[in-house]
């Protein structure tokens, strides 16, 4: 797959911060009202990432609460589960793998079609991988979690498909959970695999949260061109980590610390894109936040992404 | 030998229902300033008193205050200490759950033992026996940021007092059941010299006390001769990260005064019938020497919804009581 993209192309990982009424809607379970909003939520933000000059856009995720339960609400074989903690005083409904997965139609394709039907600009199509998928959730119908995640990969292909044929030349999957448990890397390649053996896609793999030491440089071996991993919120030592054995393939460089509320300077986004560019070739690397920008305000979100892309242009500016 | 039930450690804080989300709502309060740490408290201790009660009610012969005062089992134990301060989140082992990593600036200073005063609440409130539950120096220096400028042994020795002044503070009570969790020495078996060198110190404090030390998320097969000759006076084994274990216990024999078999997963939804349990218990027993044995969870239940820790425990019990009949 080749995409005309300029050099250093600049990009969001998925989800953007919902609007006040929208976030009132979902809580009180208002249909129709509901999908009017994230309609007009992501036509919003198609047009403010555009205004801000982003080279590959997303379409906010407006539609989605959590990243697994929204998928398993909409794949038969999942039930949702009761409230489980995550940290502090948060929690989640964790679903629960309760019969056969399977593949009920389309997803994310309406809404990948909707947004891009906004803009010549490239949207990605964004979908949570099987080893996601498995790992956060709890299983009660396979006798292993290599079943459930190979179960998983087999459906979710379905929906990979489909955001191609609608279309996508850019798929990310994203998976988070990827590198808790290194020795089950292998499991998780072979997953990725069946999701995306033989359709024509540039497919990013969005992984937060990490241990990388643990499976790099075994994650290369991943059948996908373009890691997007968190590195702000790392303190960038993975730059060393490339350093001692190259990353050979494209990588999306998280610049912008997506947990704090202080908005980076365009100095220090610029700094360590530098750092990105000592180990790897300037056509290796795409810029985008740490991840998911939907936990800080509007205000902040859009400050951090346009600092961003003015660093990521300056730097670009010393390449040509 | 003998067989009984026993928790192994956390039980979720809130269920579903809107009166069992008490302590959410007061925590998020407490957070606001709305709540008085003493009128948090009070909520606390409330919600203690309604898990050992369900774990009374589910059969338990021991039990634990369920840590629900513990925000993650690292944090609790350093916040309060001099020399520490608390960094961002970081995922627990390879669950769905995070904590906050403590960065270690300088020697930790014990300002007050945590675990004292969490047993006498649970002790008053329990008709059964009360099991506490401390989190072992080798997995707090493990997931510590080391910015002390010494190195990991040392690290590893200032927290194995930190552990041994808890214990200590604990068994001038009298006897106390004191368990000691320490996950992250499964990754690292390298290192078992300088752990076993820090669990010897914290034994030291002991006392009557029975120290008795668990581990989990990994393979323990490894360290089965190492534990062995540990001076704690029991081992916690999860067997659901090693589906051999049973076999390689009735393999080699394991001998210890206590052995605590978490054959039920504290981490899936699954209930586990006798069909499948019963089976691995007699083969592991086949191997096992102990005076006392305890059917557990493989780990703490904070990772289940309320209701399916509670029924978890009820079938672990039904289990239980049918291998004692059946097996032993």
């Amino acid at each position: 797959m080749r995409l005309k993209l300029p050099l250093l192309p600049t990009t969001a990982v998925g989800s953007f911060p919902k609007p006040a009424p929208l976030v009132k809607a979902r809580k009180k379970g208002a249909r129709k009202n509901l999908e009017r909003l994230e309609r007009e939520a992501t036509e919003k933000w198609i047009r403010l990432q555009e205004e801000i000059g982003l080279d590959v856009l997303v379409d906010g995720e407006f539609y989605r609460g959590d990243m697994v339960a929204f998928f398993a609400e909409l794949l038969e074989g999942f039930k949702m589960g009761g409230l489980v903690r995550s940290y502090g005083n948060r929690y989640y409904r964790k679903p629960i793998i309760v019969g056969e997965v399977r593949y009920r139609g389309p997803i994310t394709v309406k809404w990948w079609k909707f947004a891009q039907s906004l803009t010549q600009k490239p949207v990605k199509g964004v979908l949570t991988g099987p080893y996601t998928m498995m790992d956060w959730s709890f299983n009660e119908y396979y006798p292993d979690r290599e079943q459930a995640c190979l179960s998983l990969a087999k459906e979710l292909r379905k929906e990979v498909r489909n955001l191609s044929r609608a279309g996508a030349k850019i798929i990310q999957i994203d998976e988070p959970a990827l590198s808790a448990r290194p020795e089950e890397l292998p499991m998780a390649t072979r997953a990725l695999k069946i999701l995306t053996q033989g359709i024509d896609a540039y497919f990013i793999c969005h992984i937060c949260y990490g241990a990388f030491e643990f499976i790099y440089p075994q994650m290369l071996h991943l059948p996908v061109h373009n890691f997007d991993l968190e590195m702000s919120n790392s303190n960038l030592d993975l730059v060393e980590l490339f350093r001692r054995h190259p990353f050979t393939k494209d990588l999306s460089f998280g610049v912008i610390d997506v947990h704090s509320h202080v908005v980076e300077s365009v100095e220090q986004v610029k700094e360590r894109i530098q750092k990105a560019l000592e180990v790897l070739n300037p056509r290796q690397l795409w810029i985008d936040p740490d991840c998911g920008l939907k936990t800080r305000t509007e205000e902040e979100a859009v400050a951090k992404l346009r600092t961003m892309v003015e660093a990521t242009k300056q730097v670009r500016a010393t390449l040509t | 030998m003998k067989l009984l039930t026993a928790n192994t450690g956390s039980y979720p804080k809130i269920g579903s229902s809107p009166e069992k989300q008490q302590h959410r709502e007061a925590y998020a309060r407490w957070e606001r300033g709305e709540l008085t740490d003493e009128e948090f408290e009070r909520i606390q201790r409330e919600v203690i008193r309604e898990v050992i009660e369900e774990q009374v009610k589910a059969g338990l012969d021991m039990v634990t205050d369920g840590q629900i005062r513990w925000v993650d089992p690292i944090s609790h134990f350093t916040r309060r200490l001099g020399g520490c301060r608390l960094n961002g989140l970081l995922r627990y082992f390879d669950t769905n759950f995070y904590f906050r990593q403590p960065v270690i600036e300088d020697k930790p200073v014990v300002m007050e033992p945590v675990a004292r005063a969490e047993y006498i609440i649970a002790k008053r409130l329990s008709p059964v026996t009360v099991k506490q539950v401390i989190t072992g120096p080798y997995t707090l220096a493990k997931l510590s940021i080391n910015k002390a400028g010494v190195d990991f042994h040392t690290l590893l020795k200032w927290f194995a007092e930190v552990v041994a002044q808890e214990i200590h503070a604990l068994s001038r009570l009298g006897r106390c059941f004191i368990q000691i969790d320490e996950p992250a020495i499964l990754k690292h078996p390298e290192e078992l010299n300088l752990f076993e060198e820090a669990i010897n110190e914290i034994c030291a404090e002991k006392r009557r006390s029975k120290i008795y030390l668990y581990t989990y998320f990994g393979d323990v097969s490894p360290f089965l001769d190492a534990f062995e000759k540990l001076p704690v006076d029991g081992v916690g084994l999860d067997f659901t990260y090693s589906p051999k274990l049973a076999s390689i216990l009735a393999q080699r024999g394991f001998r210890k005064e206590a052995v605590g078999l978490g054959l039920i997963d504290g981490r899936n939804t699954r209930l586990e019938s006798s069909r499948e349990v019963l089976p691995l218990l007699k083969r592991a027993l086949s191997g096992v020497e102990a005076d006392i044995l305890y059917l557990n969870p493989s780990c703490g239940l904070e990772f289940l919804p309320r209701e399916v820790a509670f029924q978890k425990l009820r079938r672990m019990v039904e289990i239980a009581r049918m291998a004692r009949q059946k097996i032993l």
